[in-house]
């Protein structure tokens, strides 16, 4: 990506943050090959290939220390920050792995964003945890345009009508559903490909997932989603792809209705009729 | 004691026994909380007599029984020269002020014995007034030049039994047999204070006067003791903190987990126990003898404070990063801070009221410190101020708890009530630093 040659004649892969994520609908926006993962002496990842479909929802099922996590958290390289963990084999963002010494971490994170298990919006107000990450990487020219940004944000994760009168107001004041939306803006703010959550509704009650669960599918069209979940209904309910995770391989992975209707491995099978987990 | 499941329950347990097992709870906690009264009831007793004791000897420290007298300042005496400058009045000796002190007394007798109390006679007066009164009379002439030649109302320090007697530190009968003091002279002291020539008044000199030797307590103070521990809280503020947090920020969070760090771990831990005294021989050899940086200065008393300080400001420093949420540093990376960013921009801010109030207690535990001290000279006695910054940090000075060990090493009875009066300021200081630690970290402090 880096090596192209610049030629008016010949179409240019856009490298503006912005429209980059418009990539053909129905390639792989991420494909991973043998991924390995060690914790020190213990292996939490087997082998792992996944191809993750651009603009569609990805959801990893699987019971819990299964590594669906851990491949998750290898995708944004937040692995990286654990000291004992290894990472090997390939994970390739539109044809480029992100290993490669050409693509930076800081980077690589803006471009896919993360929302946490846990909502956890940072103690400052709300406009300031929208604003922090198009800040860092100066997206922004002038105040105005940083506003219209955090507002977009909002409004896109379906938080502006609650919070635009409050937007100095601290955002850990906020409900629980509310804080993981504005987590959702915050990773959106900075204008990523992929979204990537990690059981973000494992904290909230019904009603404040169903509202993120709508809001996933909404998100679906601008982004590339992958999402953690527990919950086998939430899976069936916003994903088209799922992938099944069990002792750190992938089992099985496929359109979402086959996965459910008819597993093709046993352990699939026993996993979602809750006989394994 | 309070397990329940101890014994295996064969059988399911009857309603009774269960109330049995829920009153020998209840009767178990009702024991804990009785516990932790009694406990905090010591404490706060102990702490009461402490102070109760420390007020009640050391407050009368901060009064001083003076003789109001008139006095005629002599410029054939005192200003030879006829220059008031000065410099040249620098030049007259304390000799000189003896004369005009007891001219001065011998009017205030001739007043009383006309006034109807002749028994007062201008020896005893002399015998009463303290020893330091001509350099007191001295240093009032050289700060105001411009009033020899007048008569001046001048306030003469008494000597340090008078004092203690009016304070009632020391009665006639605990006084017998002692060679300092002449019966008279107490007589004397209560007609004096009826009449209201001799009275207690505030005593500014003992927080900004400096040391006095053991025959005039009563001119002695904790100005160069004050200064000295002052300079030295300035560097240790100026090294520790920065050292001290830059230490830690490195270690937890940028460090990498390996045998090193770990061994560097230790002896951090280590060092916050090691005693102070260790501390001071090592400024004695590295800093006087290797580095030959000069014996009493404020200097190497700050370096050892210090290096004294590091382990505690590293270590409460590090507890307070790592009790900052992961979570935190977590959002910000996922938004692609860098680790710096993230650590400064969300860590940092969030541990600020940790780390501020374990360097405060660094600090404090830091201007508490008497032994190290002790072997860098700072024991020493000094009279003369240290000059301003910086060349002051090289001159010689004393700590304020040296300067409370050194009242409590010498024999006269006024010095009990000053190294307690000594205590109160300490503790006063110290007061007001814990003060500061209490607001700055309910300033920063943040709910997440």
């Amino acid at each position: 990506m880096n090596t192209v040659v610049a030629d008016p004649n010949v179409f240019q892969p856009a490298t503006d943050k912005g429209t980059l994520h418009m990539s053909e609908p129905g390639k792989s926006k991420l494909s991973a090959r043998k991924v390995n993962v060690h914790y020190a002496d213990k292996q939490a990842l087997f082998d792992v290939d996944l191809e993750i479909p651009a603009n569609k929802v990805t959801s990893f099922i699987g019971p819990s220390g299964c590594g669906k996590s851990t491949f998750l958290r290898c995708i944004n390289r937040m692995n990286d920050t654990i000291p004992i963990c290894r990472v090997e084999g390939g994970i390739e963002l539109d044809g480029t792995d992100i290993h490669d010494p050409s693509i930076d971490v800081v980077e690589l994170r803006a471009r896919i964003g993360m929302v946490f298990q846990k909502p956890n919006p940072f103690p400052k107000a709300i406009y300031e945890n929208v604003a922090y990450g198009p800040k860092i990487h100066g997206m922004t020219r002038s105040k105005a345009e940083l506003d219209e940004l955090v507002h977009g944000a909002l409004r896109k994760a379906g938080l502006w009508n609650e919070v635009k009168d409050r937007l100095q107001e601290p955002g850990t004041g906020l409900s629980g559903g509310q804080q993981q939306r504005l987590c959702i803006a915050r990773a959106i703010a900075t204008k990523p490909e992929v979204l990537l959550m990690d059981e973000p509704c494992s904290a909230l009650d019904p009603i404040a997932t169903a509202i993120i669960e709508e809001l996933i599918d909404e998100l679906r069209t601008n982004y590339t989603i992958v999402i953690v979940t527990h919950s086998m209904q939430q899976a069936a309910r916003v994903s088209q792809r799922t992938a099944f995770f069990h002792l750190g391989n992938l089992i099985e992975e496929g359109m979402t209705e086959d996965i459910f209707s008819n597993p093709r491995e046993k352990r699939t099978e026993d996993y979602i009729s809750g006989r394994i987990g | 004691m309070t397990d329940a499941t101890a014994t295996a329950p064969t059988a399911p347990r009857t309603r009774a026994e269960r109330d049995a097992l829920t009153r020998k709870r209840y009767a178990a906690e009702r024991r804990f909380r009785l516990y932790g009264m009694v406990a905090i009831g010591i404490a706060i007793t102990a702490l009461v007599v402490l102070l109760a004791s420390v007020l009640g000897r050391g407050l009368p420290a901060f009064t001083q029984t003076v003789i109001r007298a008139e006095i005629f300042l002599d410029p054939e005496a005192l200003d030879p020269a006829g220059t008031r400058d000065p410099a040249e009045i620098r030049k007259v000796l304390t000799f000189a002020y003896s004369p005009l002190i007891t001219a001065s007394l011998t009017s205030v007798a001739d007043e009383l014995a006309a006034g109807g109390a002749p028994e007062i006679t201008p020896a005893l007066l002399a015998g009463m007034v303290s020893e330091a009164a001509t350099s007191q009379l001295r240093d009032y002439v050289i700060a105001n030049p411009d009033r020899i030649g007048e008569t001046v109302e001048f306030e003469f320090l008494t000597s340090g039994r008078i004092d203690q007697y009016v304070k009632g530190n020391i009665t006639r009968e605990s006084s017998e047999g002692d060679i300092r003091l002449d019966p008279a002279q107490l007589n004397a002291a209560d007609e004096l204070m009826a009449l209201g020539v001799m009275e207690r008044k505030f005593n500014w000199s003992f927080i900004t006067g400096p040391d006095a030797s053991e025959n005039r307590p009563e001119s002695a103070g904790l100005g160069v003791a004050l200064i000295g521990s002052a300079y030295m809280m300035l560097i240790v503020l100026a090294l520790s903190i920065p050292i001290g947090v830059a230490t830690s920020i490195y270690l937890e969070e940028f460090a990498p987990k390996n045998w090193l760090t770990d061994v560097i771990e230790v002896n951090i831990s280590n060092l916050a126990a090691v005693p102070s005294i260790v501390f001071g021989i090592l400024g004695l050899t590295f800093f006087i003898n290797f580095m030959h940086l000069p014996m009493s200065a404020p200097i190497v008393g700050g370096l050892v404070l210090t290096l004294m300080t590091l382990p505690t400001i590293i270590i409460s420093t590090r507890a307070a990063l790592k009790s900052v949420p992961p979570s935190i540093k977590e959002a910000a990376l996922g938004v692609g801070a860098s680790k710096m960013q993230a650590v400064f921009h969300h860590v940092l801010p969030l541990a600020m009221p940790g780390i501020l109030t374990g360097s405060i207690l660094g600090l404090a535990q830091a201007l508490g410190e008497t032994a190290p001290l002790l072997l860098i000279g700072m024991v020493a006695f000094v009279r003369d101020f240290p000059g301003p910054l910086p060349e002051g940090l090289f001159e010689p000075a004393t700590a304020l708890p040296v300067q409370i060990y050194n009242f409590t090493q010498r024999a006269d009875p006024a010095f009990v009530e000053r190294a307690s009066g000594a205590i109160i300021v300490l503790l006063l200081f110290l007061l007001v630093m814990n003060t500061i630690a209490i607001i700055l970290r309910q300033r920063f402090e943040r709910s997440w």
